[in-house]
């Protein structure tokens, strides 16, 4: 993205933000669900950002290293404006296949457009990502909800990636002078 | 969690190496991007995750299975994408809800709109994780391109049903 404005990297309005809703959620918290569920929803989220610390890095690793190894010229034919269907299709199986949570494919999202892929791979991606993530499919949808219910929602999933991925690329003409991408 | 961590540390590491290997002047301009990748990140994904637990916790979860009849049609459709949408936390929350709302009756339709709202809006995810990395104005305008989705996917379960 050309023309990032340049705010202190760490201390910005975004954190006096999230810092607010933080703040006004654990009042809540208290006041609705008691002490003993604020606490166990504190400990809980400590315990999750532990954990993600180590995935995020790696993630925004390998965003960097692509960035650097690739050329630009190269994800903006595969993935930017004008790849066409192709680039949505390959947008499309990439998100259906990466495994794990949202910390690691939201860091690569960062990656991709920062490296020249256009809105709808993005968008694609994530959708496809998010409703055809095989690998929850197998370790939580084929043993809860059984295969029946299972199969159902992940064969009318398949569209759903491409049609968001054309409306993308339809609709962000339109918006130009927002520029949806702009904070990436 | 664990097997996430792996398979990205794997990746990671191979490119590194790969990188050692066959092009050692991109480490420099790679460390500086992943620098940059992290700065932003540092304060504002600890609070957004905290903001997004307590948030999750406050919200009513059983209500969701009293509202989604079998016959509400349309409607249904249509409401439990909005409830789908706003079911918070990951598939360890949102799973047992779901089966609690299978059983006490909701349609085949309107299970797969809560399904597919949840997992392209996610709520939760959306503010531990998509608003910090990728900003607001990338989260509006995939919600606006998202909000067919559930409903396309459960009219095409009602078709493949045999509802329709």
């Amino acid at each position: 993205m050309p023309e990032r404005r340049r705010v202190h990297p760490i201390l910005n309005g975004q954190v006096a933000l999230f810092g607010t809703l933080a703040l006004a959620g654990g009042i809540a918290t208290w006041w609705l669900r008691g002490p003993d569920v604020f606490l166990d929803t504190l400990l809980g989220s400590g315990e999750l950002l532990v954990m993600i610390i180590p995935i995020v890095v790696a993630a925004m690793l390998i965003g960097g290293y692509a960035q650097s190894l690739v050329p630009q010229d190269r994800v903006a034919r595969w993935l930017g404006a004008k790849s066409g269907i192709r680039g949505i299709l390959l947008a499309a199986g990439a998100g259906a296949i990466t495994p794990g949570g949202p910390f690691a494919s939201f860091a690569l999202v960062v990656a991709l457009a920062r490296s020249g892929a256009d809105i709808g791979a993005c968008v694609t991606y994530l959708t496809a990502w998010s409703v055809l993530g095989l690998h929850r499919l197998v370790q939580w949808e084929l043993p809860l909800l059984g295969p029946d219910l299972a199969i159902l929602r992940l064969v009318v999933s398949i569209p759903l990636p491409i049609i968001a991925g054309i409306a993308a690329r339809a609709l962000v003409r339109w918006l130009s002078p927002w520029t949806p991408g702009r904070d990436i | 969690m664990l097997a996430a961590a792996i398979t990205v540390w794997v990746i990671t590491i191979a490119i590194v190496a790969y990188a050692a290997k066959f092009k050692p002047a991109a480490h420099r301009p790679a460390l500086i991007s992943t620098l940059d990748f992290i700065k932003p990140m540092a304060a504002r994904l600890p609070l957004a995750i905290l903001a997004a637990g307590f948030l999750g916790a406050i919200l009513p979860r059983d209500f969701v299975a009293l509202i989604l009849g079998q016959d509400s049609g349309f409607a249904g459709i249509a409401l439990a994408t909005v409830l789908g949408g706003l079911l918070p936390g990951g598939p360890m929350v949102t799973f047992p809800v779901v089966i609690s709302v299978i059983q006490a009756g909701a349609g085949t339709a309107q299970t797969i709109a809560l399904l597919t709202a949840w997992s392209v809006y996610a709520f939760h995810r959306i503010l531990a994780f998509e608003w910090p990395m990728l900003g607001w104005r990338f989260v509006l305008f995939r919600m606006l391109i998202s909000i067919a989705l559930p409903p396309i996917a459960a009219l095409l379960a009602a078709i493949w049903a045999g509802h329709i």
